[in-house]
């Protein structure tokens, strides 16, 4: 069992909760040469307007900000929430998806005078929590609710953290400088110092 | 050799069916002892390190950074995906397509085959876990009944055990358990420090139980033209080190160094053709699936390692006046006392020790709990025969376990790049009986070849729901001795048939000519130049996991064969 479907798998047995089993197939492209593949974050996409772009950007901040580590921004989680929107989503999922751009679009303006992007930090954060408050009662929540492909009608703020948490921590940046990253390590050590300002390696698979 | 076998007549001196575990080692011991050998395979051209394509790929080179094409797997890969612990995009390309390749699935009585589709089979995908059976193990049918008698001891097979794991490489532990032999290892593979902690623990609080090493067909140390394990994680990538066994590796590098071995990929076997002159095998036929240009070669013997499943179906559509119902199936028990190991992830406990301890390298094994029932007598409080043991792991909690938790902006972005709680996992493999009523069969559907497609019918028996009843048990037990504050159950019900990944026993070996397919050199008993030595031979299941023995076998099985084509036998 792979680390990653292990953590995961510890975490399922507590909540029996099943797969969904949607997407998309992989294209030509995608079939190369992993290692030398170039990073799946700089395909190109064109699925949301330039101002849903920094809509999406500002509510992936407040989700992962920059701090002595990089943030979701600098970690391109933006144009890979883009991307699995345009490509990965079912037809179910990318509907709650746009639904969801579309309120915080149209009704952030109304309620709080400006668009969500060029909100006050405690504005953004207010709006999210409410979505999170509102959501709070979906399984996505549940303990251990991590063994599973997607849930399809998760609300749109499931959508939102559970892709910018995953599009960062497999990101360059975020394995490299949030985590600790190292695909070669040569040796085993089962026990070094933990300090308590030290991350978790990266790299599941 | 070269004297003694007169290939003028034949295409190669013999082929062997199948290039994984046991195939690679078919290869490299009949060319190394002087024969000519085609090896085909069904699956497609791979070569070694070059086409391991995923290898050392960071997550982010990944289609959807790792989120699984779902669509995909579902219509193209619906069994092979669920093999959860190694198939995913790095590797999808070793695997067989479902879709393209069907068998008959019956949704009440599920089986799940998983197939390799590439040069090296399945000893690219394999957990690696490499133990001895041991002399209970061999006498466990006489014992009680349940099938037929081994017709090989412990000590039969004990030097050819010896002989395979000086050559793949294992590493482990010696203990002196009587029903867990020990062997030829390498240096074990340290310990995390929570496993030191656990270790501890039981030896005072549960001393019938040992917690030792998994023993792993990984390198510690270096062998010729490999390299010691470099620790990335992901072994069922491919290994361009060789640091794990597989064919890809070491038993086929070594045929081809003898310049006797000839490999043709895209070659799916459809039948042998039995000669009722000679009374043997003449010719096998094949299909190249992709032109689907059919071929047939010939040679002096042959050597069936297809993986049981494969095998015997070859023997079932290889029908003839002399065997109308499969070929060296005269007597029917050809597909019948059909074997897999119950698994299962029984306990999962959460850990407060050593939190202030982590680990560098992630090492591809874990530590294992050999059986500890019905060790010797049968014990006094088990309401099973035989046994079982746990294959252990230690994790500890990082982000993708948590990422559905409540909170924004610093705090949960700190709290999720930190490591979590320590766990300790429990999952046991079970024996399981040689049971008549457990089989497969050929359906009345046929495939894109023509050829009718495999169906199996299995079910668990009242012995394997006991085993699991006790393992479950026990599990709760060393889970409290070890420490764990939050001992978690398992999850329910038993592993699908053909979970385990460890089918076996369809055309079982045996003294007896009426009630086994092959005799005690994997020789079948009706066709002298036929020999078997994949999964297919296994008379009882025993509790650890088989590839070893299957090696073993072979070894074995190639020894005895080539003496035989000297002496003229066959």
């Amino acid at each position: 069992m792979n680390r990653r479907e292990f953590l995961q798998c510890a975490a399922i047995m507590v909540s029996g909760l099943t797969a969904s089993q949607l997407g998309i197939a992989l294209t030509e492209e995608q079939r190369v040469y992993l290692a030398s593949a170039p990073n799946y974050n700089t395909t190109d996409v064109d699925y949301l307007s330039e101002e849903q772009r920094q809509i999406l950007a500002a509510m992936c901040e407040v989700i992962i900000p920059k701090s002595d580590s990089p943030g979701a921004i600098d970690a391109g989680v933006p144009h890979f929430i883009e991307l699995m929107a345009a490509d990965w989503f079912s037809d179910e999922e990318r509907g709650i998806f746009d639904a969801g751009m579309a309120d915080i679009e149209q009704r952030i303006p109304q309620e709080y005078g400006n668009r969500f992007d060029l909100l006050p930090p405690s504005d953004q954060l207010e709006i999210l929590e409410a979505l999170e408050e509102d959501a709070s009662d979906h399984p996505w929540y549940e303990f251990g609710n991590v063994q599973r492909d997607f849930i399809s009608d998760a609300p749109f703020i499931c959508q939102l953290k559970e892709l910018t948490i995953w599009g960062f921590f497999t990101s360059e940046r975020g394995s490299k400088e949030a985590l600790r990253y190292n695909p070669m390590p040569m040796t085993f050590d089962g026990n070094i110092p933990l300090g308590p300002n030290d991350s978790s390696w990266a790299g599941g698979f | 050799m070269a004297n003694i076998i007169d290939t003028t007549n034949y295409d190669f001196d013999a082929i062997v069916v199948g290039s994984g575990i046991s195939g690679g080692w078919a290869a490299k011991e009949l060319t190394e002892k002087g024969l000519n050998v085609l090896v085909l395979d069904r699956g497609k051209p791979l070569e070694h390190s070059v086409d391991y394509t995923g290898e050392h790929a960071p997550d982010w080179k990944f289609p959807f950074q790792g989120k699984k094409p779902r669509e995909l797997y579902k219509e193209e890969y619906p069994i092979q995906s669920r093999v959860s612990h190694s198939f995913n995009e790095a590797n999808r390309h070793f695997w067989n397509n479902d879709k393209d390749n069907p068998y008959v699935n019956d949704p009440d009585k599920p089986f799940m085959w998983a197939r390799a589709d590439v040069v090296g089979g399945r000893s690219l995908l394999w957990g690696r876990q490499t133990y001895r059976f041991s002399e209970q193990d061999f006498k466990a049918n006489a014992t009680d009944g349940h099938g037929i008698p081994w017709p090989v001891e412990y000590d039969d097979i004990a030097p050819w055990y010896s002989y395979v794991e000086k050559f793949i490489g294992v590493n482990g532990r010696n203990e002196g358990l009587p029903q867990l032999p020990d062997g030829e290892f390498q240096k074990p593979m340290p310990w995390y420090a929570l496993e030191e902690t656990i270790g501890e623990r039981l030896k005072k609080k549960m001393p019938n139980v040992t917690l030792t090493n998994g023993r792993a067909a990984i390198l510690t140390e270096d062998l010729p033209g490999r390299s010691a394990c470099h620790y990335c994680g992901p072994c069922p990538r491919g290994c361009s080190t060789g640091s794990y066994f597989s064919s890809q590796s070491s038993t086929l590098p070594a045929a081809k160094a003898t310049g006797r071995m000839t490999v043709v990929a895209n070659a799916l076997v459809d039948r042998l053709e039995h000669d009722p002159e000679t009374g043997k095998i003449s010719a096998v036929h094949v299909i190249d699936t992709q032109t689907r240009e059919r071929r047939s070669y010939s040679a002096r013997v042959f050597f069936l390692c297809a993986s049981t499943v494969a095998t015997t179906q070859v023997l079932m559509n290889s029908t003839s006046a002399v065997f109308p119902n499969g070929l060296a199936n005269s007597n029917g028990v050809l597909g019948k006392y059909m074997m897999d190991h119950p698994l299962g992830t029984m306990n999962l406990g959460v850990f407060l020790d050593d939190m202030d301890s982590y680990y560098s390298g992630r090492r591809p094994t874990g530590l294992y709990i050999p059986r500890f029932r019905n060790v010797g007598e049968q014990d006094q409080d088990a309401d099973f025969l035989r046994g079982y043991g746990y294959q252990t792991f230690v994790a500890r909690l990082d982000w993708s376990a948590r990422f559905n938790s409540k909170g924004f902006g610093s705090k949960l972005k700190n709290d999720l790049r930190k490591p979590g709680q320590w766990l300790w996992a429990l999952a046991y493999f079970s024996e399981c009986l040689p049971s008549e009523s457990n089989q497969m069969k050929l359906s009345n559907k046929v495939d894109r070849f023509g050829i009718p497609q495999v169906a199996f019918d299995f079910t668990w028996g009242k012995n394997e729901l006991a085993i699991r009843a006790d393992a479950e048990k026990q599990a709760d037990s060393i889970m409290k001795a070890a420490g764990a504050v939050l001992s978690l159950p398992a999850s329910e019900g038993m592993s699908m048939p053909g979970e385990g990944i460890h089918e076996m026993g369809t055309a079982r070996m045996g003294d007896d000519p009426n009630q086994a397919v092959l005799n005690k050199y994997n020789q079948a008993h009706d066709v002298a130049n036929l020999f078997v030595t994949d999964g297919s031979f296994m008379t009882s299941s025993s509790c650890v996991n088989p590839s070893l023995t299957y090696m073993a076998f072979t070894a074995r099985a190639v020894d005895y064969a080539v003496k035989q084509l000297a002496e003229g036998h066959i």
